[in-house]
């Protein structure tokens, strides 16, 4: 589980449970949410009064917006907690008239789980329910192995919002063993829709189909969702003897952590020329798809002269904006523009702020491309990341550079694909092992 | 896209049947709330930048950053989320005013949101805290007009509900 951003809001339990109980008129001179940032805050408190006192806030049931946000909060809370005994409370809200609590009331369920049939049943009922968060609700019955469930699962295969009918062909499959079906959702990857295109890679995933990882790689979407998943399905597969990582998963994750628009199969692109201006300003939208076709189309037809315009934007928008900041960060590297080294490093391999998690490896293979001996003696820090897409990056850096010298600095490192890679690397014939398993990665070699 | 009109077509074409009076009032209703909607989707479009900084300084304010020694995933307290994506939901929700309907934020702001943040386990409440100080900063006849103003908040709402 990710936790960056867990001790955010700076509360105890006591402050927390206090404040979740407090009645919301004294709380009118109060500015902000506090009891929703309590509610969600108790995740990081697994304690019978922590329970307890989201059960108070479920049973609150004032109508107000701020009371239902903290109620449904409340109900997912319970979820993260894994709150077996708050099961039935969490239940009753399956015939709650609010559909996002009832799709965080099946959520939570998913995550306490329960082989009890009718709770299973009564979750599936849902389906046959209008207005109501499908794809939700198809996970949660195929996590739980509910196989009375696949003809209502069915219905979803054709639905017009792919990301359901996404969840409803990778369910079947799970459910049925028939994956006859997972090449639509490999499809998806392509769709227009860019949700359609993020939550059909969490669907491969939890379907197991390893054979999508090149797709994933290519699917024009943030690098944190293709990162992610294919990081997933290496876990899995490796550890299972399903994959090889030097021929299923390093060449893909290389290409990922490169990130070079050319390998990224787009699905937008441009009517006429597009000016300057306007490329720049792609950089920032949250469509990635749009964004790579940007980078893509700079480097090609505006390279000349870039770096410095590029750097001219830098302070007004690229700062605050973690999807743009990255984008400068590599273009920054390929660029070659030396001036940007000391910004590549404080702002980038070093920034320190969760969100610009993916300038730090971005920044790793701009010092790489800068080359120059300070360069390379900062990038080396990227080593002592302890995020493992910073290693993997600063790794593939200095090979780009030629330098081994502080590889093995990395050689008793926990994370087994930072093994794996530096054993690639260095050609001994070491194996690994997988985190999660005892398995021997055999083509680590 | 949806729209009060298009679904309002889409549902009576699916039924193969004339739109029923309630769906043409419906229509009306938003027709007659157009005007409303097109000043705070000029106002909005006018001030987004100023709007989305003050709602993005609030949440910051809230949850501040504290300059903790150390890396991602290691130091305590952050500010959560950044400036673009307040000003993806307040341009968002400027859409949907222009449209007379929530599709622009239904379609590109939450369907794969609350899934995204859930799975992520990214905190919500800042952009809870960022949408209801805009919420609450709005004022007729000052920034706009009640009726526009409705209108705004409205929305503001439906993004604050629909996301936390």
């Amino acid at each position: 589980m990710d936790n960056r951003f867990s001790n955010m809001f700076g509360l105890s339990e006591e402050e927390c449970i206090r404040w979740l109980d407090t009645p919301m008129e004294d709380l009118k001179d109060e500015p902000g949410n506090l009891r929703y940032a309590a509610a969600t805050h108790l995740a990081n408190y697994p304690s019978d009064a922590s329970v307890q006192a989201l059960v108070r806030a479920i049973n609150n049931t004032n109508p107000e917006l701020d009371n239902r946000i903290v109620r449904r909060k409340a109900v997912e809370t319970l979820g993260r907690l894994k709150s077996v005994q708050a099961l039935p409370v969490v239940r009753g809200c399956l015939a709650d008239e609010d559909c996002y609590t009832v799709e965080n009331a099946v959520w939570s369920i998913g995550e306490i789980g329960t082989d009890d049939v009718d709770i299973l049943e009564e979750v599936s009922l849902l389906l046959e329910k209008p207005k109501q968060t499908y794809r939700v609700i198809i996970h949660v019955l195929a996590k739980l192995g509910y196989k009375p469930g696949v003809a209502r699962i069915q219905k979803f295969t054709d639905h017009e919002d792919r990301s359901i009918a996404s969840a409803a062909l990778t369910s079947i499959a799970r459910l049925t063993d028939d994956r006859s079906q997972l090449d639509k959702v490999v499809e998806f990857l392509q769709d227009a829709n860019v949700y359609a295109r993020r939550l059909s890679i969490q669907d491969l995933v939890d379907a197991e189909h390893y054979a999508a990882i090149p797709a994933i790689a290519q699917s024009p979407v943030s690098v944190s969702f293709r990162l992610r998943g294919i990081r997933l399905l290496a876990d899995a597969g490796v550890g299972a003897g399903k994959l090889d990582f030097a021929k299923d998963v390093e060449p893909w994750l290389d290409k990922v952590i490169a990130d070079d628009p050319k390998d990224i199969a787009m699905v937008h692109e441009y009517d006429q020329a597009p000016t300057l201006e306007f490329l720049l300003g792609e950089l920032y939208q949250t469509d990635f798809g749009r964004c790579y076709l940007a980078l893509q189309t700079l480097m090609a037809d505006h390279r000349e002269g870039l770096a410095p315009v590029v750097m001219a934007t830098y302070m007004d928008k690229a700062r605050n904006d973690y999807g743009g900041h990255y984008l400068v960060m590599k273009l920054l590297g390929w660029l070659q523009y030396e001036p940007a080294l000391e910004l590549i490093v404080s702002e980038g391999l070093n920034n320190p702020m969760p969100q610009f998690q993916k300038s730090k490896f971005a920044a790793a293979l701009a010092l790489g491309d800068l080359g120059t001996p300070d360069a390379i003696a900062s990038l080396k820090e990227g080593l002592k990341s302890p995020v493992w897409m910073v290693k993997y990056a600063t790794l593939m850096a200095l090979e780009k550079v030629g330098d081994r010298t502080s590889h093995e600095t990395l050689s008793d490192d926990p994370d087994w694909v930072i093994r794996a890679k530096l054993t690639r690397l260095l050609g001994s014939a070491r194996s690994v092992s997988t985190d999660d398993s005892a398995t021997t990665v055999a083509s680590a070699r | 896209m949806k729209s009060v009109i298009t679904t309002v077509v889409t549902s009576a074409d699916a039924a193969g049947r004339f739109p029923s009076s309630s769906d043409l009032e419906s229509v009306q209703g938003s027709i007659q709330r157009a005007a409303a909607r097109m000043e705070a989707a000029e106002k909005l479009g006018g001030n987004i930048d100023a709007v989305a900084k003050e709602a993005y300084d609030a949440c910051i304010k809230k949850y501040p950053y504290l300059n903790d020694a150390g890396e991602a995933n290691s130091t305590d307290t952050f500010k959560a989320k950044c400036h673009r994506d307040i000003k993806h939901y307040m341009r968002l929700i400027q859409y949907c005013l222009v449209v007379g309907g929530t599709g622009p934020l239904d379609e590109w702001g939450i369907a794969g949101s609350r899934e995204v943040y859930r799975a992520l386990n990214l905190p919500t409440p800042p952009y809870v805290e960022a949408l209801s100080f805009a919420r609450n900063r709005g004022c007729a006849p000052r920034d706009l007009s009640a009726q526009a103003l409705t209108e705004y908040n409205a929305l503001l709402d439906y993004a604050i509900n629909s996301l936390s």
